[in-house]
């Protein structure tokens, strides 16, 4: 779908997205990334209250740097900091039901099993943000689901997932040419809250229905190119895959399933 | 199988990544740029699921959240919204079955007596149910306490935010019928009121769980405003949905009634839904 897109929007793609899969770590099918990363946050989640997000954390730094991509991935790390922030200062300054309390300033009551508490409900969420973000840094969404295709997601779901991918982009450009013209007209939309909210109705009407009467033109040529034909379709894209990684895949289900399991019979509960 | 393709042909497939943009461009806005106290970013799955059914809706929801946490690059993407995912599978499957009873039908022009003493029944049954629900769990601290599980230390606050809730109910079907005088809305309306209540329930364990309870978007500050009032952490996060999503989802619905009543018939008319979303035609293009 990337291809069908104008040169305006390729320019706006981070150059991750094209770049051809290279070194040990990128080639892997991307399906064999996709549980992998699955697989992580699972263990992230259920494995002990340090100890399984610690472990990940570790995976996903090491497998990244082994890609190459630690730079992109801090950046993720960057866009996720202000909530894992909020969550340390929340929790720090308003845990209920906490018996250390330091200090009483108004309604914040700051304890250090608050502080504790954030810290590791952060480190969990980092974990699993990181191991999901590693799966899109080290594959073209192209690839995945044409290999997901080739494993039985429909083709439907694939166009579906492609195409979203390729609206979205469009239509924020779209959202900025609109704020362009009503401000011509004199929208004010640096304004007070108020004046700000009273704008949302012109920009957001046209934005939608421009966007809904897409979908007619969209049809039609989905249908003029045999979209909804009964038959089988051939690939352009062939993914080789090494023979271990069907393997790996059954590993890393197990280990996940297996975490779940420890969660939910107690043990894993008890770890670190 | 029947049921299951009926929902998905290619107008809908087409209709998808478009609502699945709506959603994310919108939801970005609001909740990333302005950080209102609404999320605005379930219009293109209401809308889905009125037009194609229960299954488009769910499919929709849950999609936009996954691509929205985890396809898109950084600017936008923000990975915080995908455990998200099965509440807006939620609210697109019941988007679906309210589309499905027709609650989304257009009635500008109606005023035959069923049409009008349907509006009224439905309105009555929110008061009812508002009255009960007040009367019941907001008697006194005590029964407050005995009824819902929470707190009694949250009473006064959860009292104000029912009663806000309830307010922009009311002030939302006011100025339809008075300024728009469409019965129609009424109820959209109402089923967004139902939609919000159970998107509540449902994401409430998974801002707790997962996040702790902040989550990022202006909603937080509600978050922190309960705690401090002495709730429990899935306490706050159920109270802060509770006001939060049924004000958001009402919004919603209405925004999703307007921009149906406002599409052209003919493209309304050739989705799967499209016969329940039609009224008797009295108006013109």
């Amino acid at each position: 779908m990337t291809a069908a897109a104008g040169p305006a929007t390729r320019d706006r793609l981070p150059d991750f997205v094209r770049r051809p899969p290279s070194g040990r770590y990128r080639s892997l099918s991307p399906a064999t990334k996709l549980v992998a990363g699955l697989a992580q946050a699972v263990v992230a989640f259920t494995l002990g209250s340090w100890s399984g997000p610690l472990l990940v954390l570790g995976l996903v730094l090491a497998t990244a740097a082994a890609a190459g991509v630690l730079r992109p991935l801090a950046r993720v790390a960057a866009v996720t900091l202000p909530i894992l922030a909020s969550m340390v200062v929340i929790n720090g300054l308003l845990f209920p039901g906490a018996t250390d309390v330091v200090a009483r300033i108004g309604p914040l009551a700051p304890s250090p099993s608050g502080v504790l508490f954030g810290a590791q409900a952060a480190t969990r969420l980092l974990a699993m943000s990181l191991a999901l973000a590693l799966v899109y840094l080290t594959t073209e969404v192209d690839d995945l689901l044409a290999d997901l295709e080739r494993r039985g997601l429909g083709r439907r779901a694939a166009f579906v997932v492609g195409a979203a991918l390729d609206t979205v982009p469009r239509m924020v450009e779209r959202a900025g040419e609109i704020v362009d013209a009503q401000r011509s007209r004199g929208l004010d939309t640096q304004g007070r809250f108020w004046r700000r909210a009273r704008g949302v109705v012109p920009l957001a009407a046209p934005l939608i229905f421009g966007a809904l009467n897409e979908v007619e033109e969209r049809t039609l040529a989905l249908e003029a190119r045999a979209f909804s034909a009964p038959v089988r379709r051939t690939a352009l894209r062939t993914l080789v895959e090494l023979p271990a990684e069907r393997w790996a895949r059954w590993l890393l289900a197990a280990a996940a399933l297996g975490a779940t399991a420890l969660r939910l019979a107690g043990p894993a509960a008890m770890l670190p | 199988m029947d049921w299951i393709s009926r929902q998905f042909p290619t107008r809908v497939v087409a209709l998808l990544p478009v609502a699945i943009a709506i959603n994310i461009v919108l939801g970005a806005t609001v909740q990333q740029a302005l950080k209102l106290p609404i999320y605005l970013d379930s219009i293109g799955t209401i809308l889905v699921g009125v037009l194609a059914g229960p299954l488009a809706g769910l499919v929709t929801g849950v999609l936009s959240n996954l691509i929205w946490g985890y396809l898109l690059p950084a600017p936008i993407g923000s990975t915080t919204i995908g455990p998200f995912a099965i509440v807006a599978g939620v609210i697109g499957l019941l988007a679906g079955l309210w589309g499905r009873m027709g609650l989304f039908r257009d009635r500008s022009g109606e005023t035959s007596g069923s049409s009008i003493g349907g509006a009224v029944v439905a309105l009555g049954l929110v008061a009812v149910l508002a009255f009960y629900t007040y009367t019941r769990a907001y008697a006194d601290p005590e029964t407050y306490a005995s009824t819902t599980f929470f707190d009694p230390a949250t009473f006064d606050q959860s009292r104000i935010l029912f009663l806000v809730v309830m307010a922009a109910f009311v002030g939302l079907i006011a100025w339809s019928l008075f300024l728009r005088r469409d019965l129609g809305a009424v109820y959209a309306v109402a089923s967004g009121l139902v939609t919000g209540i159970a998107a509540a329930i449902v994401s409430a364990p998974i801002s707790a769980i997962v996040f702790g309870g902040v989550t990022g978007g202006g909603t937080d500050l509600l978050v922190a405003a309960f705690r401090a009032g002495g709730a429990s952490l899935l306490e706050a996060t159920l109270q802060q949905g509770l006001l939060a999503d049924p004000l958001d989802k009402m919004v919603t619905s209405f925004v999703v009634f307007f921009v149906l009543a406002n599409l052209s018939r003919r493209v309304v008319a050739r989705f799967p839904n499209g016969e329940r979303l039609l009224g008797r035609g009295a108006s013109t293009e």
